[in-house]
């Protein structure tokens, strides 16, 4: 069988563990995920979008090193003392690296967990190939799943450099020099990749084995997801971030001469022995300055450095390799958890009342499934975010999330400061005021709606039991209420507390206090709501889905519902306090009627309300 | 065990005989039921009664319309047409009252992944207000009996298929329901766990409880049923005990696999397929 055959099919196993990550992270909702699978072809195929996102960071991120190669040249005609533009150069190339892998282990490291399972790989033991032919299997996969990220990490530091220095200086150092150049990038390029790509097999398999070992929807895997997840989203802040700042500040950097020259001197001494990341970066920084004038022991301990990384590197890679074998061997072995084993007085069955046994319930699926822990903390997390920003001036609040100032500033004020805001500002003819208003207004929606919808599709997880139990739905519903309090309570009391000393406190206290209840209220009736629309059955309303005609158009008429709703709480909170109070009491009133109408005490008395 | 545990904890308060079960009211009245989604008509003009004490199968070839049929019963989906009754109660009317007397196990089983046996058995103990200390003593018999009590603590998505298929049918039978609808129960169970199963089933029925058995699965049928009704494409095909339904098909003596093959017009297709089969081997040899 040719390689290229063996690619080919390697691409079936590849496809397979991609699925499989994607059931995985999908948790109790799996049967919806393949649902919609079926029907959207993107959703099959996320990983060509970890892959693109992977590319487009370290190809920009590279942009540092390049600008950093004519900001050496230019410091040093500049007269700025060489030690220096060696340490400044050392450290950024030696971040750069180090990022580098960061960026390819977060966005690969998802997918590669379901390779190294080995799991994709038990259906082709079934199928006529010898042992060889399945352990090349293994490593083509491999490299499949990786192979832009790959290509990309390998070239575009050594044609990004040999452009920089041609463009720089290339005419003076003449074309053997720049070849130099460019030959020791593409070496420290090569073996950044070998040991990059080692480490992700040999935490890929890590990270299987977790899985395996707590079982797949265990808190600890959900801790897992829920940390990439996060991953995904600082680091592209990050890498915005750092290449906003890092390009305005890389002249100044290596201008700055801040450290006495004696105490870079020794920085770089010491940097350069550390193998990984800086003793690549000092090298490649020393090539570029063509060793005039720099430290004797600093360019032994980076050779020393370097050769200590490429016998790292060798052992990575022997084990990734051996790793890789053994995966797509049939007799992977799978480390047995131990646990304690249940025995018959371990049996013990506890009751109690149907509102907590449904609280409970929804606990215990929510903390094990990532979207729904997600859809839990993002209550919580915006406003702590806002009372956070309080804290810092606003040249810090730019650098923090990377929009103009002046619209943070807007944003703190209106979602922890709303009424001292007001008091400087009217809604109309003010773009940033208005910017802000609808900032808060698609925070708020999306919070309630994807709430409402967490909440209701913890009932579709478990049909045969809810099928047979006589449930009672205000008992159901009634256990859900306490998910609408609970965040905005604790989110109120942790801004509450970052601001407990400043001077703001007492207002922001005010004005938590007043919009305490927006959020359940808006959560509560669009549950409701939702629940009319999608779950009249025959005399009664229940929590599923059971209408779900004209699906689009029933969740349209949702989110109007809550944008009208929302707005009316914005600009009620825009007149004054006794405005904001007297449209919740309206709408708590109104909300509990409804509730109480759609779900009675005793069963004859329902009546459909909307 | 069984035995021992089921003549412990008899329900019912009386001796049970055929005689009681002919001259009392059915459990279930199913009466001339129709169900469509979209242009399929999914059951058609449906009618049986299932009477106490009775193992009452559901036959059909796969899409025939069982599974619907036992939804309908459960209340699960709304009636076209026809009514149906379960104790006498109407499930569109007094579904709480119905549930808290029935035990439900279905095809897949859809318990909730994320929670841990003892997790969802102490959710329908609450739910169905059980006695904690019966149901502890409960949980034990049935746990050991079906070799899962290891399972016990372990996250239900993890679990086999014939692992949760037993925590499915011990949820059902937890509160001692007077009526079992099973649908496909022995599905991914091993030949002990079945058994087992199976002899719950017997007892549950001989002691006046009533059991609706939806299989595919014709030895099981003829096992385990007292009386059969056969669908097909949604309508009734053919109603009564095996002895009958083979008069019906003019296979005397028959088992009920040739008897479901004539009733349900799949014999002449069926036979001209084994032909095509055996030409194809005969070919490859």
């Amino acid at each position: 069988m040719s390689t290229r055959f063996l690619y080919k099919t390697s691409k079936r196993i590849y496809k397979e563990a991609v699925l499989d990550a994607q059931i995985h992270s999908a948790g109790s909702n799996q049967q919806r995920f393949l649902e919609r699978i079926e029907k959207d072809k993107v959703a099959r195929s996320p990983d060509i979008i970890y892959k693109i996102l992977a590319t487009i960071y370290i190809a920009s991120l590279t942009a540092i090193p390049i600008v950093s190669v004519f900001t050496m040249y230019s410091q040093l005609a500049n007269g700025v003392n060489i030690e220096w533009i060696n340490f400044a150069g050392g450290v950024v190339i030696g971040i750069f690296f180090l990022f580098q892998m960061v960026i390819l282990l977060v966005f690969a490291l998802f997918f590669s967990w379901g390779i190294m399972s080995g799991g994709p790989y038990e259906w082709i033991h079934t199928l006529p190939f010898n042992r060889k032919q399945v352990e090349k299997l293994g490593f083509l996969t491999f490299a499949r799943s990786i192979n832009v990220q790959l290509i990309v990490m390998t070239l575009v530091l050594p044609v990004g450099i040999a452009t920089a220095v041609s463009l720089s200086i290339g005419m003076f150092l003449g074309f053997w020099k720049v070849l130099s150049i460019v030959l020791i990038t593409l070496v420290l390029s090569v073996s950044n990749t070998c040991f990059n790509l080692g480490l992700l097999v040999i935490l890929g398999r890590k990270l299987a084995i977790v899985m395996e070992e707590y079982d797949i929807a265990s808190r600890k895997a959900n801790l897992i997801r829920i940390l990439t997840m996060l991953s995904y989203i600082l680091l592209s802040m990050f890498v915005v971030t750092a290449i906003q700042l890092g390009l305005q500040q890389l002249g100044p950097f290596f201008g700055l001469n801040g450290l006495s020259v004696n105490n870079s001197i020794l920085l770089s001494d010491i940097l350069s022995f550390i193998p990984y990341p800086f003793s690549g970066g000092y090298l490649l920084s020393m090539f570029i300055l063509d060793f005039n004038g720099v430290s004797t022991i600093t360019v032994l301990g980076s050779i020393t450095g370097f050769i200590l990384f490429c016998i790292i590197t060798f052992f990575v890679t022997k084990k990734a390799l051996s790793t890789l074998r053994n995966i797509s061997s049939p007799e992977i072995k799978r480390k047995e958890f131990l646990k304690k084993k249940t025995t018959i007085d371990d049996i013990v069955t506890k009751k109690t009342t149907p509102i907590r046994a449904f609280f409970k319930r929804d606990l215990a699926i929510i903390t094990r499934e990532m979207q729904q822990i997600i859809v839990l903390i993002l209550p919580i997390m915006i406003p702590v975010y806002a009372g956070i920003i309080g804290i810092f001036d606003p040249a810090i609040k730019m650098t923090l999330i990377s929009i103009p100032s002046e619209i943070v500033d807007q944003l703190k004020h209106s979602i922890v400061y709303l009424r001292g805001y007001v008091s400087q500002y009217t809604i109309i003819g003010n773009t940033a005021v208005n910017i802000v208003f609808i900032i808060l207004m698609v925070y708020v929606i999306t919070n309630t709606i994807a709430m409402i919808i967490s909440l209701t599709n913890i009932e579709t997880g478990g049909e045969t039991i809810t099928a047979s139990l006589p449930l009672n739905v205000r008992d159901q519903i009634k256990s859900k209420l306490p998910y609408f309090f609970g965040p905005i309570i604790i989110a109120m009391l942790l801004s509450l507390l970052i601001q407990i000393r400043m001077s703001i406190f007492l207002d922001s206290l005010y004005l938590n206090l007043a919009f305490i209840p927006v959020y359940p209220i808006l959560g509560v009736s669009g549950l409701l709501l939702k629940i009319t629309l999608f779950g009249r059955f025959r005399h009664k309303f229940v929590v599923e889905e059971i209408k779900t005609k004209n699906k689009f158009w029933k969740y349209l008429l949702c989110i109007v519902y809550l944008i009208l709703v929302t707005a009316l709480f914005i600009y009620a909170a825009v007149i004054g306090y006794w405005a904001i109070f007297t449209v919740e009491a309206v709408f708590t009133i109104l909300t509990v009627f409804a509730f109480n109408m759609m779900f009675p005490k005793k069963e004859w008395k329902i009546k459909y309300i909307f | 065990m069984f035995v021992q545990f089921f003549a412990q904890k008899k329900k019912f308060n009386f001796v049970w005989n055929e005689e009681m079960a002919n001259s009392i009211e059915p459990m279930i009245r199913v009466q001339n039921i129709t169900k469509s989604f979209g242009d399929v008509v999914a059951v058609n003009n449906l009618s049986f009664e299932v009477k106490p004490g009775e193992v009452f199968g559901l036959l059909g070839p796969n899409g025939a319309g069982k599974t619907t049929t036992v939804k309908l019963i459960l209340g699960l989906l709304e009636l076209d047409q026809g009514e149906i009754e379960v104790f006498g109660l109407h499930p569109e009317k007094e579904e709480i009252e119905i549930k808290k007397k029935l035990g439900y196990v279905s095809e897949e089983p859809l318990i909730y992944k994320s929670m841990t046996p003892r997790m969802l058995f102490d959710f329908i103990a609450s739910i169905r207000d059980l006695d904690e200390k019966q149901s502890t003593e409960k949980l034990k018999y049935y746990l050991e009996s079906l070799e899962a009590i290891e399972y016990y603590e372990k996250l239900i998505a993890t679990l086999s298929r014939g692992n949760k298929q037993k925590m499915q049918i011990i949820a059902a039978l937890l509160h001692d329901p007077e009526l079992l609808i099973l649908d496909e129960p022995l599905t991914g169970l091993d030949a002990k766990s079945a058994k087992v199963v199976k002899e719950i089933i017997e007892l549950h029925s001989e002691r006046g409880g009533s059991i609706i058995f939806s299989t595919h699965i014709l030895e099981i049928a003829e096992e385990l049923c007292d009386r059969i009704a056969i669908i097909d494409r949604g309508k009734l095909v053919a109603i009564g005990t095996v002895e009958e339904l083979s008069r019906m098909a003019d296979k005397a003596g028959a088992d009920l696999e040739t008897i479901f093959l004539k009733l349900t017009h799949q014999d002449e297709s069926v036979n001209q397929i084994i032909q095509n089969l055996k030409k194809m081997f005969q070919n490859n040899n």
